[in-house]
């Protein structure tokens, strides 16, 4: 029998029940708002995991995809050369 | 493709991405590799985890040793989020290692889609494939003559891997690491 992966909606769930600033769970939220389409719960969420881990990996380039999606060019921006300062 | 940060000479910094479906062992192996140490329990990564290791390699433009600094960036395997994070993910990757399982062959053709989404993020980079849990051979889902047909159609360097043995784990980043080098000498197609 295949192996299934346990659902990623309830795994976030279940982190964040056990530890509110888990933020590996909460840059996962992010990405389900976006991926639902709720852009300004998602750049919600991952403003408050770069806020608990400005380092977290791939945080500002996931936070300048999403203000693009958002059509917000120059948050983008802003959020593209806060990406290049981490990674320095 | 992100040209290699040469930083001072002989020292190579490279950032390496696992790919794979869920549950192939993306994880464990990274945990064999940096710890040697491995976990009969399956815990599913949720964002990102990123560990480092320091190698030395011999380089293939002349007989010195290489110092290769890499950050190997594991991430989840689930495919539904995966286009829309790939550009946090694999933003400035040099080179891809792709993960499947022995004992689920669809994992092997579900790595065309993993390195189409990287490659479209950190262009024509480096590839190496691992057929992981090679110690449930009882359980193989495909022949080796499969795989390597697979594999070599589309021009994908491979070998097997337990995670939980430790077997093959060291070379394929080795050999991962050494295609990376010599494709600083040529174009990868």
């Amino acid at each position: 029998m295949t192996p299934r992966r346990p659902d990623t909606d309830t795994l976030v769930r279940e982190r964040l029940r056990a530890n509110a600033n888990d933020v590996d769970a909460l840059f996962v939220l992010a990405a389900i708002h976006a991926n639902r389409g709720q852009l300004i719960e998602g750049v919600s969420v991952l403003d408050r995991v770069l806020r608990i881990d400005p380092a977290y990996p791939g945080g500002w380039i996931f936070k300048a995809k999403l203000h693009r999606m958002q059509g917000d060019d120059r948050a983008a921006s802003r959020a593209e050369r806060r990406a290049s300062e981490e990674s320095l | 493709m992100i040209p290699l940060d040469p930083a001072p000479a002989d020292v190579v910094k490279l950032k390496v991405c696992m790919a794979g479906e869920a549950m192939v062992g993306k994880t464990s192996l990274i945990r064999r590799y940096v710890l040697d140490e491995y976990d009969d329990r399956y815990i599913a990564t949720l964002g990102t985890k990123v560990s480092k290791m320091v190698l030395n390699v011999p380089d293939p433009t002349d007989a010195r040793s290489v110092e290769v600094r890499m950050i190997l960036w594991d991430v989840m395997g689930t495919r539904t989020l995966r286009d829309l994070l790939r550009d946090a993910y694999y933003h400035g990757a040099h080179a891809i290692l792709g993960v499947a399982d022995l004992t689920r062959g669809e994992t092997l053709a579900e790595l065309s889609g993993w390195f189409e989404s990287i490659r479209a993020v950190a262009g024509p980079i480096p590839s190496y494939v691992v057929v992981n849990k090679a110690d449930l051979e009882s359980e193989r889902a495909k022949t080796h003559e499969s795989i390597d047909g697979h594999c070599g159609s589309r021009g994908w360097p491979w070998s097997y891997t337990s995670a939980k043995t430790g077997e093959g784990v060291e070379d394929a980043f080795r050999n991962l690491v050494s295609s990376v080098l010599r494709a600083r000498m040529r174009p990868v197609t």
